[in-house]
C-alpha cells in the first residue's frame, strides 16, 4: 500500500491547510473551565454593562482597546474586581478575559457588534465583467439563452476543396469534434476520400473563467474561430511540414457561450490540381481545450451547441480580486489596483466599441446621418451603463465632446472612457433612480439590467408585486441566472477552491485529470438538474440516487454498459449513496492522495451544509502519515490525532460527521473495509437544540440533513450573501428566520427560496429601508 | 508575433521610473531608451513584386563610374550611397513555384517545407523552412542592451491581400512562422503611439468623472460617503502621473489623416503614410530593423494613377516584344523607386538623433523582389539594390557577380551588423563565406 507523503499533502496546501487549519481549537476558548462568560456575569457586569457598554454612575466608559487576551489577563488579574482587586485566580482571570476579548473588547469583535446595513457598493468584478459584455451585447442582439439545450455542433460535410453549396453532401450534428477518418470519406459513396471539406459550427460554453488554450490535432489544413467570427484563433490553412497540433488562447468568462467555427480541408489551395491522379492520405481532426488550471483534453461535447451566438465582448483585464473575508464577494472596498484596472478596462472596452462605431451605431462612414446616428448611440450606451435615464446635463456633455472632436471616433472613444470610468456606472445603488432594475438583475444575474427591466421600471409597472414576480421568473429561466445558481453551488460545495486532484497512481490507476473533468461536470450536471427541475427540492440535493456518467466515468465506477456518447444517469451503488455529499467528485476533493479524510469531509458538512461556526486553530498541523500507523484505519488514526480535550470541542462535532462518510474511499468508491479491517461508519452530530442524532452511515447523513433546520438555516443564508453580497442583518434581525420559514413553508423549494430573497430585496429597495423589508407582507 | 524585446520591470529597473507611473508607461514608447554612443546600424528591406524590366534597369557599367537607367534614375541623387547588385541569384530549390519560392526563400534562404499550397506548377508548399534575415537580425541587436530597441523590427506592408499564404509572406521569426505584415497605418499608428493616445484621453475625462463622484457623493449618506472619497483620492492620483508623464514624451506623434481605406487606389497614399510612420519610429529609435512590403508575391497592383490599367502580375507575363506592357513595367517600378527615393530622402534630411550625420548614414535601405525578370519567372539576378547604410560597405558602385547564392549576400548583412554567421539559410549555399562589399 503506497501511503500518503508530505508531497501529497503539499499538493493539496491551499485547501487542507485552510481546512485543516480550523480543527484544532485554542486551549480554553470555549467550554474548557474555569468558565469566562460566568465569572463576567458574576463579577463584572454590574459596572461594565452586558456588552462592555458600561454602566452609568458605575464605569462609564465603553470596554474596548487592542491588547490580547494575555495581555488583559495580567491587568484584570492585578486590578479587577474594583472592590477586591487579586481575588481573581490567573486562570479565571485568563478565562474571563479571553470571555471579553472575543465578546466585545478585540476589533473583530466590535467589527462583528457593529450594526449591519446595506453599504454602497461597486461592481465586484464578476459583475463588471458581466455588465460590460452585456452592455455591448444589448446593441447587437441574439441571446446566450438557447445555448444551454441543443447540445453538439452542427457539421456540414463537403465534397469538394472549398465551401461550395453545391458541394455540400450533408449536414448534420456531431456530438463533438473527435475524428480519425484514416485513409476514408467521412461519409462513403458520397463523397471522395482524397478531397472533402468540413465546416463545423456552433457554441461551446465556458464553465470557468479565465484563459483557455485551444488545440487543434490534425492531419490536413485547420482553422478555428472562437467568439471573433472574423480573425482566427488559430489559422493553420497553410498546411506546412509535419506538424499536427495547432495551438490558440482566448480569455472566456464563465457562464456564456461563445460561438465557434472549426473548419478542415483535406484539399490544396491556390491553384487547383484536381486532374492530378491523388494518393489518398489518412487523415484526423480533433478540437482540444484546456480549461483554466486543467490539462489537455477533447472537448467534452456537453459543451457545445448548435446554437447560434453572437459575438461577446469579453474584457481580459485583471482585476484585483474582491473581497472574500465574509464568505461571500463584496464590493465594499476600492484600492489603487482596482482604480487603474478600471483605467484598462475603461479603454480596453472603449477601443473595442470605437473600433466598431458603424456596426453599433448602425451607420456608415461618410453617410450623412452619420452624426446624428453615433451620438444617438452614445446617449444610448451611456443610459444603459448607468442603468437610467441621461440627465440634460450628461446628454449635453456628450453632444459637446462630440463637436469638439475632429475625428468622429476619437470623440466616441473619449465619450466611452469617460462613461465606463463613472461612479454611475462602476457602483451600484447610488440612488438615482433604475435602482429597482439594478437590484433584480444584479441579485439574479449578477450583471446590469436589460432593456426591459430598465423600460418596466420608467413606466413603474415593477412596482407591482404581480408584476415583479413576473419578471423575477423571466430573469430565473434565463442562463445568467443559471451560472449565477451554478457559482452559488461551487461555493457552498467549496468548488471554487478546489484545486488539481492528485490521486495516487499506483492505488487509483485511471484516475487522471481527464477524469477528474469529466467528473466535474457530472457533478455541474446533477446542481443544474435538482435545482432547475420543477420542484427544486432541497431534499434531492441529500438523497438522489443517480449520478451522471460518461464511459470514462462509468467504467471507473465499474457500472455495466457505459454509454456510447455523452452522459448518462447510473444509480450508483444501490442505496448507499446520499446526493452530492457522495457524489464521487465531492468525496475525491475531500481526501488525500491515497486516504479518505474524515476531517476534511466532516469540516465540509459542520461548515458549509450545516453553517456550524468553527473557530481556526492556534497553528496548522499535518495529518497523522499512515504510514507511521500501519495497523490503524483512518479513522482510528484521525481519533488518535485528535484525541486531546481541546480538540475534541471542535472534532467532536467535525470528526463524527466525517465518520459518516468513511465507507467512500479516496475517490469516492463504496468500500467495505479500510486498511483490512471492516468499516465503521458511525457518527452523530448536536444539534442547536441540544438533541444528539445518531448517524449510522452516509445515508442516515443524507436523511438527517435533508431535514435539519439547521442545515435548511444555513442554506438560506449562504443563498441570500450569494444573491445579494450583504449580511442578513442588514435587511433586519428576523429576515433569516422568515426566511428560513418561507422555505420550509414552500416544500424546500430553492428556486422559490431564491424568488424569495429576490423580491425581499426589491421591496426593501422600495421602501429605502431594507430593516423594514422582512416586516412586509 | 516577434519576441518581446524586454519585459516591463527591466524597463522600469533600468530607468528607474516609479512602478506608480506605470500603468500609463505601457510599452514604453513615450520615452527614448538608454542612449549609448555607439553608432546605430539600421536595415529596411523594401519588397516589390513581379521581377524587373532587366534593360531598363541593371547599369551597363560596373565600378564607380556608371549610369543609372530610367528605373533607378529616381536614385540619381543618392548615386554615392547607392551600390547595384547584378548576378546575385536565389537558388534554393524545392517544394513551390518560383513565386513561392522567390517571395518564400528570399529573406530566408532556405527551402519551403511541403504543404498543401499549389502554385502554378511545381509540387505544392508551405511555409519556409526558416528565419528571415531581417528577423535575424533583429533577435541579434535585441540580445544586447545597447542595441535593444523596443519592438527591435517593424514588418510593414502596403496592400498586402487579407490572406496568409506563401505568396503574401516574406518575413519570417522562425521556420514555419510567418511574420504578418501589419499595412493598415492606422493599426500601425496605435501599436506606435496607443499608449501615448491613451494617456491624452485619460486626460479629458478626470474633469468629469471627477464631478460625478462628487454628484454620487451628494446622493448617499454618510457613512457611503469615504468609499468615493477614497475612489476620488485615486483618480486624483492619476491625474498628477498623467501630468508628470507629459514632460517625457520625447517627440511629437504623427498626424494622420483620417479615413483612408485600403484600396488599390489609395496605394500611393497608404505608401506614404507607412513610410512617415516608419519615419518616425525609426527616429524615436523605436526599432533598427524594418521590412516593407508593397503587395504580395504575384502582387497585382493597378497604378491608375500612372495611366496602367491593367494588373501588376498580368502586365510581367507578356512577352519582351510587347513594348507597350514593357513601357507599363518599366513606369510600374520606376515608381516603385520613387517611394524608396522619397524614404532615403527623408532619411538624408533628419540628422542622426545624438550623433552627427543623417539618418541615412547609418540607415541601409535594401530594394529587393521576388524574380529576376516577370515573364521568364527566373530567379536568377534578383535584384538588389542598396541606398546608405553604415555597414562598412563601399557604396557608389555597380557591381557583377558571376551567379552566386544570395544566401551569401544574406550572411554579408549578418556580418555587417557584427552577427558573425557562419551560414545562413541552406549552408550548402554558403560555402563561399559572405559576399565580401568593403
Amino acid at each position: 500500500m503506497k501511503l500518503d507523503t508530505k508531497t501529497d499533502i503539499c499538493h493539496m496546501f491551499d485547501f487542507s491547510l485552510r481546512i485543516i487549519a480550523s480543527f484544532l481549537l485554542l486551549p480554553g476558548f470555549v467550554f474548557s473551565a474555569p468558565d469566562g462568560k460566568k465569572i463576567y456575569q458574576t463579577k463584572c457586569v454590574s459596572c461594565h454593562g452586558p456588552n462592555g457598554m458600561g454602566v452609568k454612575g458605575k464605569y462609564n466608559k465603553q470596554l474596548f482597546g487592542d491588547l490580547t487576551p494575555n495581555q488583559l489577563s495580567k491587568i484584570i488579574e492585578e486590578t479587577m474586581p474594583k472592590e477586591d482587586p487579586g481575588s481573581l485566580s490567573p486562570e479565571d482571570a485568563f478565562a474571563v478575559s479571553v470571555y471579553i476579548h472575543d465578546l466585545f473588547y478585540s476589533s473583530i469583535a466590535r467589527e462583528r457588534n457593529r450594526p449591519a446595513r446595506v453599504e454602497l457598493s461597486r461592481l465586484t468584478v464578476r459583475q463588471y465583467r458581466n455588465s460590460l459584455m452585456d452592455l455591448v451585447g444589448s446593441f447587437r442582439g441574439g441571446s446566450n439563452n438557447a445555448a444551454e439545450k441543443n447540445k453538439g455542433v452542427r457539421g456540414d460535410y463537403y465534397k469538394s476543396r472549398n465551401f461550395n453549396k453545391a458541394d455540400l453532401v450533408e449536414s448534420r450534428v456531431d456530438a463533438g469534434i473527435d475524428f480519425d477518418f484514416k485513409e476514408e470519406s467521412p461519409i462513403p459513396g458520397k463523397m471522395e476520400p482524397g478531397e472533402f471539406t468540413i465546416r463545423w459550427a456552433g457554441a461551446i460554453f465556458a464553465p470557468e473563467t479565465g484563459y483557455y488554450e485551444f488545440a487543434i490535432h490534425s492531419s490536413h489544413a485547420v482553422r478555428l474561430w472562437v467568439n471573433d467570427n472574423n480573425t482566427p484563433l488559430v489559422d493553420a490553412w497553410v498546411k506546412s511540414g509535419n506538424e499536427t497540433e495547432y495551438k490558440g488562447s482566448i480569455y472566456l468568462v464563465s457562464g456564456r457561450s461563445y460561438s465557434v467555427r472549426l473548419e478542415f480541408t483535406k484539399a490544396k489551395q491556390g491553384v487547383n490540381d484536381n486532374k492530378k491522379p491523388k494518393v489518398v492520405q489518412p487523415s484526423f481532426v480533433k478540437l482540444l481545450w484546456k480549461k483554466p488550471g486543467g490539462s489537455l483534453e477533447i472537448c467534452p461535447g456537453e459543451y457545445f451547441s448548435t446554437a447560434a451566438t453572437p459575438e461577446l465582448f469579453i474584457s481580459t483585464t485583471v482585476f484585483p480580486p474582491d473581497d472574500g473575508s465574509l464568505g461571500w464577494e463584496r464590493g465594499a472596498t476600492v484600492s489603487k489596483e482596482w482604480d487603474q484596472a478600471t483605467t484598462e478596462g475603461a479603454l480596453e472596452a472603449a477601443k473595442y466599441v470605437s473600433g466598431k462605431l458603424s456596426e453599433f451605431s448602425k451607420s456608415k462612414d461618410g453617410e450623412s446621418q452619420r452624426g446624428e446616428k453615433v451620438e444617438d448611440f452614445l446617449v444610448k450606451f451611456a443610459g444603459r451603463a448607468f442603468r437610467r435615464k441621461l440627465s440634460s446635463s450628461e446628454t449635453d456633455h456628450v453632444k459637446s465632446v462630440l463637436k469638439a472632436s475632429s475625428d468622429i471616433q476619437d470623440g466616441a472613444l473619449r465619450i466611452l472612457v469617460w462613461v465606463l470610468k463613472s461612479p454611475h456606472f462602476l457602483y451600484r445603488n447610488e440612488g438615482q433612480g433604475g435602482a429597482l432594475a439594478s437590484q433584480l438583475s444584479f441579485t439574479l444575474w449578477d450583471s446590469m439590467p436589460d432593456q426591459q427591466l430598465l423600460d418596466a421600471e420608467a413606466s413603474g409597472k415593477l412596482k407591482t408585486p404581480e408584476f415583479l414576480g413576473t419578471e423575477i421568473e423571466r430573469m430565473l429561466s434565463d442562463s445568467r441566472a443559471r451560472e449565477k445558481i451554478r457559482g452559488f453551488f461551487h461555493e457552498i460545495l467549496l468548488l471554487n477552491q478546489a484545486h488539481e486532484l492528485n490521486k495516487d497512481s499506483s492505488r487509483f490507476p485511471g484516475f487522471d485529470s481527464k477524469l477528474e473533468s469529466d467528473l466535474r461536470i457530472s457533478l455541474d450536471m446533477s446542481i443544474d438538474e435538482i435545482f432547475w427541475d420543477k420542484k427544486s427540492d432541497f431534499k434531492r440535493l441529500f438523497n438522489e440516487q443517480g449520478f451522471y456518467m460518461n464511459d470514462r466515468v462509468a467504467r471507473f465506477y465499474q457500472q455495466k454498459n457505459p454509454p456510447k456518447v455523452g452522459f448518462e444517469k447510473y444509480n450508483l451503488d444501490m442505496g448507499q449513496r446520499a446526493g452530492v455529499v457522495t457524489h464521487p467528485y465531492m468525496l475525491s476533493m475531500l481526501s488525500y492522495s491515497a486516504e479518505s479524510s474524515p476531517i476534511h469531509r466532516g469540516v465540509f458538512v459542520a461548515r458549509s451544509l450545516l453553517g456550524v461556526n468553527l473557530k481556526p486553530p492556534p497553528e496548522a498541523a499535518a495529518p497523522f502519515a499512515a504510514s507511521l500507523h500501519p495497523s490503524l484505519t483512518t479513522r482510528e488514526r484521525v481519533v488518535l490525532q485528535t484525541k486531546g480535550g481541546d480538540c475534541m470541542t471542535c472534532h467532536g462535532t467535525i470528526n463524527s460527521l466525517g465518520f459518516t462518510l468513511e465507507k467512500f474511499d479516496a475517490v469516492g468508491r463504496l468500500r467495505e473495509k479500510d486498511n483490512s479491517k471492516v468499516v465503521d461508519s458511525t457518527g452523530w452530530y448536536v444539534a442547536r437544540d441540544g438533541k444528539k442524532i445518531i448517524l449510522e452511515n452516509a445515508v442516515g447523513l443524507g436523511l438527517f440533513l435533508a431535514d435539519s433546520p439547521d442545515a435548511q438555516r444555513a442554506f438560506t443564508e449562504h443563498m441570500f450573501h450569494h444573491l445579494l453580497k450583504q449580511p442578513t442583518r442588514a435587511y433586519g434581525s428576523e429576515t433569516l428566520g422568515k426566511l428560513t420559514m418561507y422555505f420550509r413553508e414552500n416544500s424546500l423549494n430553492m428556486r422559490k427560496l431564491a424568488a424569495e430573497i429576490t423580491r425581499l430585496a426589491c421591496t426593501a429597495s422600495l421602501s429605502g429601508n431594507p430593516q423594514e423589508a422582512s416586516k412586509q407582507p | 508575433m516577434a519576441n518581446k524585446p524586454f519585459n516591463r520591470r527591466d524597463f522600469l529597473k533600468n530607468t528607474g521610473i516609479s512602478a506608480a507611473a506605470f500603468p500609463f508607461l505601457g510599452n514604453l514608447e513615450a520615452l527614448a531608451l538608454p542612449g549609448n554612443n555607439q553608432k546605430k546600424q539600421r536595415m529596411v528591406i523594401f519588397f516589390s513584386p513581379n521581377g524587373v524590366i532587366p534593360d531598363s534597369f541593371w547599369p551597363n557599367e560596373e565600378g564607380e563610374n556608371f549610369n543609372f537607367k530610367e528605373i533607378l534614375s529616381p536614385l540619381d541623387p543618392f548615386k554615392k550611397q547607392t551600390l547595384v547588385l547584378n548576378g546575385v541569384c536565389d537558388k534554393v530549390r524545392g517544394d513551390g513555384d518560383n513565386h513561392m519560392r522567390g517571395i518564400g526563400c528570399l529573406l530566408t534562404g532556405i527551402e519551403l517545407l511541403p504543404g498543401n499550397v499549389q502554385g502554378g506548377s511545381h509540387t505544392p508548399a508551405g511555409w519556409a523552412n526558416g528565419l528571415s534575415i531581417d528577423q535575424e537580425i533583429k533577435q541579434y541587436l535585441q540580445k544586447s542592451e545597447s542595441t535593444r530597441t523596443r519592438f527591435g523590427s517593424l514588418e510593414l506592408g502596403v496592400l498586402v491581400p487579407d490572406r496568409a499564404d506563401t505568396w503574401t509572406r516574406m518575413s519570417y521569426s522562425a521556420a514555419n512562422k510567418p511574420v504578418t505584415p501589419i499595412d493598415d497605418p492606422y493599426q500601425l499608428f496605435s501599436k506606435l503611439y496607443g499608449k501615448t493616445k491613451d494617456k491624452e484621453i485619460l486626460g479629458s475625462v478626470l474633469d468629469p468623472v471627477i464631478a460625478d463622484l462628487k454628484k454620487v457623493s451628494s446622493l448617499v449618506g454618510k457613512e457611503d460617503r469615504k468609499i468615493l472619497e477614497e475612489h476620488a483620492g485615486f483618480v486624483r492620483e492619476m491625474e498628477k502621473e498623467i501630468r508628470a508623464m507629459k514632460g517625457a514624451t520625447v517627440h511629437a506623434m504623427l498626424k494622420l489623416e483620417p479615413g483612408i481605406r485600403e484600396e488599390n487606389d489609395n496605394l500611393p497614399k497608404i505608401s506614404r503614410m507607412q513610410l512617415d510612420l516608419l519615419h518616425n519610429s525609426l527616429m524615436a529609435d523605436f526599432n533598427r530593423v524594418a521590412t516593407f512590403q508593397f503587395t504580395n508575391s504575384v502582387g497585382g497592383a493597378r497604378m491608375k494613377w500612372l495611366g496602367v490599367d491593367e494588373g501588376h502580375h498580368q502586365l510581367s507575363h507578356e512577352p519582351d516584344t510587347n513594348k507597350v506592357a514593357v513601357e507599363k513595367l518599366v513606369k510600374i517600378n520606376k515608381w516603385f523607386c520613387e517611394e524608396i527615393a522619397y524614404f532615403a530622402k527623408k532619411l538624408q534630411e533628419t540628422p542622426e538623433p545624438n550623433g552627427s550625420g543623417s539618418m541615412l548614414d547609418n540607415t541601409l535601405l535594401v530594394w529587393t523582389n521576388e524574380l529576376g525578370k516577370g515573364n521568364s519567372h527566373t530567379l536568377d539576378n534578383i535584384p538588389f539594390v542598396m541606398v546608405g547604410g553604415n555597414l562598412g560597405w563601399k557604396t557608389g558602385r555597380s557591381l557583377k557577380f558571376p551567379r552566386i547564392a544570395h544566401n551569401r549576400l544574406l550572411m554579408a548583412m549578418a556580418h555587417g551588423f557584427g552577427h558573425k554567421v557562419s551560414s545562413f539559410g541552406n549552408p550548402d549555399y554558403c560555402k563561399d563565406g559572405p559576399l565580401v562589399l568593403s
